[in-house]
C-alpha cells in the first residue's frame, strides 16, 4: 500500500510574518490532524517512542487521533510529558521520534510535533483536565528555576504527592521558554497555560526568589528533604574579541530576553527598549542565532546576517528554523568568522572584521572543522551584533553553592541517578550537561523526580 | 505581587524619596546591593540603590528623569515588582578611616547605606555629600550626618555649606597628609573615574558604584558588562562596585547611554498618555 505524502502545515505567508510576533505554523485542523495519523502504520515495536526523551506513548496518541478520541490522546500525552504544547513546537524531531518513524525512508515520516502540538492545543481548547495528583505526602521538595527541567521536575514529584516549592529568579516562570523562545515560535499564553497547570496541582512558585541571594542554599538543605537544581546555563559566552565592548553589540541572551520576557517588540507600549539597526549580524548558526535573526528582521532590520564558520549542512539548529529564517530572506553567510568588531568614534558598532574560513578534518563534534585563511579579512558593515554562541551555567549560583561539584566550565556533576556530589540535591537540564534541548532537560527533570522519590522512600 | 508605597516625598525639584514594602529585600541588604524594580507589569527592570532598609521596607532615591521615575512620581501608589538584593555588598569590615562620598541622587542613597554599615563595624567614617547649589540640597533627614563621624555637606557653587566638589575637597585633605585607608564613591560616572585618577595620584584604595543599564541582574545578559583590569565582569552579580583604578572607564561611560533616543521616545508616549509630566 503506498503511504501518501504528509500533510501539509499550514503557515502564515513568509512576507506577511515578518512584521508580526504570531505563530508561523497555524497547527493541524481536526481533519488535517486525522489525516496525518492515519498515515501512521502503527508498528508493532515503534521506534519513535524509543527515541522520544520523555518517552511519549507517541503509537497510541496517533491511535486516538485517528479514531477522532482527542480527549483520550491528550490525556495520554500529558502522562508522560506535563508540556506537549511546548515540545510538539520546539523538539528537534527530525533528531529523535520523526528521525527514527518507520517512514524516515519514504523521506516523509509521520508528523509527530505536528500532532503532538495538536492533541495538546486541542486539550487545552476544550478544557481537558484530571486530576492526576496521588495521596498528598509530607516530605518536601524544592525546585531551583523555573525552566523546563525544574517544571518536568516539579509536575513529576507533585504527582508522586511531594510538596513542592519552585524558586524563580526572574518575574515569571518558565526559564528559556518565556525568556529565549521567541512568541512566532512558541506563544507565550501556550507556554503560561502549561505552566498554570502546574499550579492548579498545587506546585507553590515562587517569584523573584533567587537561591544564594534571597535564601541560602544552606537554609534549602535545611528546610527541604530533597532539593532539585534546574538552574539552567543561562549565562551567554562573549567571543572575547575586540569591539565588544561597543554599543550595538548583543548577546543573543540580551537581545532575546528584552524581546520577549519584556516584550520589547511592543514598545513603547511597553517600557523595555531595544534597538535594531538597519544591518544585522548575528553570529553562530544554531536554533537561538535564527531565533535572534528572526527577531530582528521582525524588529526592522532591512537585512539580517547569519555569520558561521561552517556551512549550514552543519549548524545546530533545528530543520525547520533554518527553512524558515530561508523562507524570510535571512541571508546566510558562510566559512567566515569575526576577528574584531569596528565602530565610531560615539563608540556603536559599525562593523565586524571577518576572515574567511575552510573546512578542514573532522573535529571532536564530529563536524569538520574551520581554518582560517590566511589574509583573507575583510570588513562587513552592520548596525547591530548580536552574539549567538551557546550559554554556560549561571555564576551566581554557584559561587552560592560551595561543595556542589562542577567541570571547568560550571555544568554540575550528577550521577546515573542525577544527584549531584551534594546527598540529596539533585540536578538535571543544562545545569548539568550544559546547553541542550527543552525536551532533553524535560527528561531529565523527570527522571531526577523518579530518583528523588526513590532517595526520599529510601530506596 | 504589588508592593506598596508607604511614602514619597520631594527631595529637591528633580529628585524624590521612596519607601515601599519589599519585606524580602529588607531582611537581606546588605550596604552595596541594589534592587530590581519594576513599577507596572509591562515596566522595565530597573537597578535602583538603597538607602535603607527597616522594618521590612525600603527607601530610595529617585531622579526623575525618564518615563519610568515619572510616571511613578505622578502616577503610582505601588510597584509592581521589587526584586532583591541584587549584586554583591561591600566588604563590610574595619578599614580604619573611611571616606564615602556621592554627588547624584542614587550614590547618596548609597552613602548614607555605606557610612552606616562600616560605622557600625568600627571606622571612622567621614561622608561627603556635594550638591550644584542650596537649592538642590536633599532634607536633612536623609542625609548621612547622623550616621558617620565627620560629615561635609557641599556645593560647588558655595551658597551653603562647604565649597567645592567633594574630589577637590578630598584632594586637598590628602594634599595635607590627613590619613584616608580607603574610598568609596557613586553617583556622576565621568565625576567617579576623575575620582579615582585623584586617588591613583595618592595610592588610595578606591571602590565606586559603577552604575549601567541591566536586565534581568542576574548574570544571564550581559547587558552591564564592565572591562576591570581587562577582564569583562557583570556590575549585576560581580557589582555594582569595583576598583577604580581598574575599569575601563571609556566602555562604562558610553554603555548606560545606549538607548537615550528611545528613552526620549518613552517618555513622549507617556506623556501623550497622561501619566508623566
Amino acid at each position: 500500500m503506498a503511504i501518501k505524502p504528509r500533510v501539509p502545515v499550514r503557515e502564515q505567508p513568509a512576507e506577511e510574518r515578518i512584521h508580526n510576533f504570531n505563530s508561523v505554523p497555524y497547527g493541524y485542523s481536526e481533519e488535517e490532524a486525522i489525516a496525518e495519523a492515519q498515515r501512521c502504520i502503527q508498528c508493532p515495536n515503534p521506534t519513535c517512542e524509543a527515541g522520544c526523551p520523555v518517552n511519549i506513548k507517541i503509537k497510541d496518541m496517533i491511535r486516538l487521533i485517528k479514531e477522532g478520541k482527542f480527549a483520550e490522546s491528550y490525556l495520554l500525552t500529558k502522562q508522560d510529558n506535563a508540556f506537549p504544547a511546548c515540545t510538539g513546537r520546539v523538539c528537534p524531531q527530525e533528531d529523535q521520534c520523526e528521525g527514527v518513524c518507520i517512514l524516515v525512508k519514504t523521506g516523509q515520516p509521520i508528523n509527530i510535533g505536528k500532532l503532538e502540538a495538536f492533541v495538546a492545543d486541542w486539550g487545552r481548547e476544550h478544557n481537558v483536565t484530571e486530576e492526576t495528583v496521588s495521596a498528598s505526602k509530607e516530605k518536601k521538595v524544592a525546585v531551583v528555576g523555573s525552566g523546563p527541567a525544574g517544571l518536568a521536575c516539579a509536575a513529576e514529584l507533585r504527582k508522586f504527592g511531594y510538596q513542592v516549592t519552585m524558586f524563580e529568579t526572574l518575574h515569571k516562570p518558565g526559564g528559556v521558554l518565556v525568556y529565549g523562545i521567541p512568541n512566532f515560535r512558541l506563544p507565550k499564553e501556550i507556554v503560561q497555560h502549561e505552566i498554570d497547570y502546574l499550579e492548579e496541582i498545587g506546585v507553590d512558585i515562587q517569584l523573584n526568589m533567587t537561591v544564594g541571594q534571597n535564601i541560602s542554599f544552606d537554609e534549602l538543605r535545611e528546610n527541604y528533604d530533597a532539593i532539585f537544581l534546574g538552574t539552567g546555563a543561562g549565562a551567554p559566552q562573549f567571543m572575547g574579541i575586540e569591539g565588544e565592548k561597543l554599543n550595538g553589540v548583543y548577546s543573543a541572551n540580551e537581545f532575546l530576553i528584552r524581546a520577549n520576557l519584556m516584550k520589547s517588540y511592543l514598545f513603547p507600549e511597553w517600557d523595555t527598549p531595544i534597538s535594531v539597526g538597519k544591518k544585522v549580524g548575528v553570529v553562530g548558526a544554531g536554533n537561538v542565532a535564527m531565533d535572534a535573526a528572526r527577531t530582528a528582521l521582525r524588529l526592522g532590520a532591512d537585512e539580517v546576517y547569519i555569520i558561521y564558520r561552517r556551512t549550514m549542512e552543519f549548524s545546530p539548529a533545528r530543520n525547520e528554523e533554518i527553512e524558515h529564517a530561508r523562507e524570510e530572506g535571512i541571508i546566510f553567510k558562510e566559512l567566515v568568522n569575526p576577528v574584531r568588531f569596528v565602530g565610531n568614534d560615539q563608540g556603536w558598532v559599525t562593523g565586524v572584521e571577518l576572515i574567511k574560513m575552510e573546512l578542514s578534518e573532522q573535529d571532536s563534534s564530529g563536524r569538520p572543522r574551520p581554518v582560517p585563511v590566511e589574509g583573507s579579512e575583510f570588513i562587513m558593515e552592520l548596525d547591530t551584533v548580536i552574539e549567538a554562541l551557546g550559554t554556560v551555567p549561571n555564576r551566581l549560583f554557584l559561587s552560592r553553592a560551595p561543595g556542589l561539584k562542577t567541570d571547568r566550565k560550571g555544568v554540575i556533576l550528577a550521577d546515573d541517578n542525577r544527584m549531584t556530589s551534594i546527598e540529596g540535591v539533585f540536578g538535571g537540564g543544562d545545569a548539568t550537561s550544559g546547553a541542550a534541548t527543552v525536551i532533553k532537560a524535560l527528561g531529565e527533570g523527570k527522571r531526577a523526580a523518579e530518583s528523588i522519590r526513590d532517595y526520599l522512600e529510601g530506596k | 505581587m504589588s508592593h506598596k508605597i508607604t511614602r514619597k516625598m520631594d527631595l529637591n525639584s528633580d529628585d524624590f524619596y521612596v519607601e515601599v514594602e519589599a519585606p524580602l529585600v529588607a531582611e537581606r541588604f546588605r550596604a552595596g546591593n541594589f534592587t530590581i524594580l519594576m513599577t507596572v507589569p509591562h515596566g522595565e527592570r530597573i537597578p535602583m540603590s538603597i538607602m535603607k532598609a527597616e522594618d521590612g521596607k525600603i527607601s530610595m532615591f529617585i531622579k526623575k528623569l525618564g518615563k519610568t521615575s515619572r510616571e511613578l512620581y505622578k502616577e503610582l501608589d505601588t510597584f509592581e515588582n521589587v526584586i532583591g538584593p541584587m549584586g554583591k555588598p561591600i566588604d563590610i569590615k574595619n578599614y580604619g578611616t573611611v571616606v564615602v562620598a556621592s554627588d547624584l541622587v542614587c550614590g547618596h542613597a548609597e552613602n548614607y547605606a555605606i557610612c552606616k554599615a562600616l560605622k557600625e563595624a568600627g571606622n571612622k567614617v567621614i561622608s561627603y555629600q556635594t550638591f550644584p547649589t542650596e537649592k538642590e540640597i536633599y532634607p536633612e533627614e536623609v542625609l548621612a550626618n547622623d550616621v558617620c563621624d565627620e560629615f561635609h555637606l557641599t556645593t560647588e557653587d558655595g551658597s551653603k555649606g562647604e565649597e567645592g566638589h567633594y574630589i577637590d575637597l578630598l584632594e586637598e585633605r590628602l594634599e595635607n597628609g590627613e590619613k584616608v585607608d580607603i574610598v568609596f564613591a557613586g553617583g556622576s560616572l565621568p565625576n567617579l573615574k576623575e575620582l579615582g585618577e585623584m586617588t591613583k595620584e595618592y595610592n588610595i584604595p578606591t571602590i565606586v558604584t559603577v552604575r549601567q543599564i541591566m536586565v534581568d541582574a542576574s548574570g544571564m545578559c550581559g547587558a552591564c558588562r564592565v572591562f576591570v583590569d581587562g577582564e569583562m565582569q557583570l556590575a549585576c552579580i560581580d557589582g555594582p562596585m569595583f576598583d577604580a583604578h581598574k575599569i575601563d572607564w571609556g566602555a562604562a561611560l558610553r554603555r548606560p547611554k545606549m538607548y537615550a533616543e528611545m528613552e526620549k521616545v518613552a517618555l513622549e508616549h507617556c506623556k501623550e498618555l497622561g501619566r508623566c509630566e
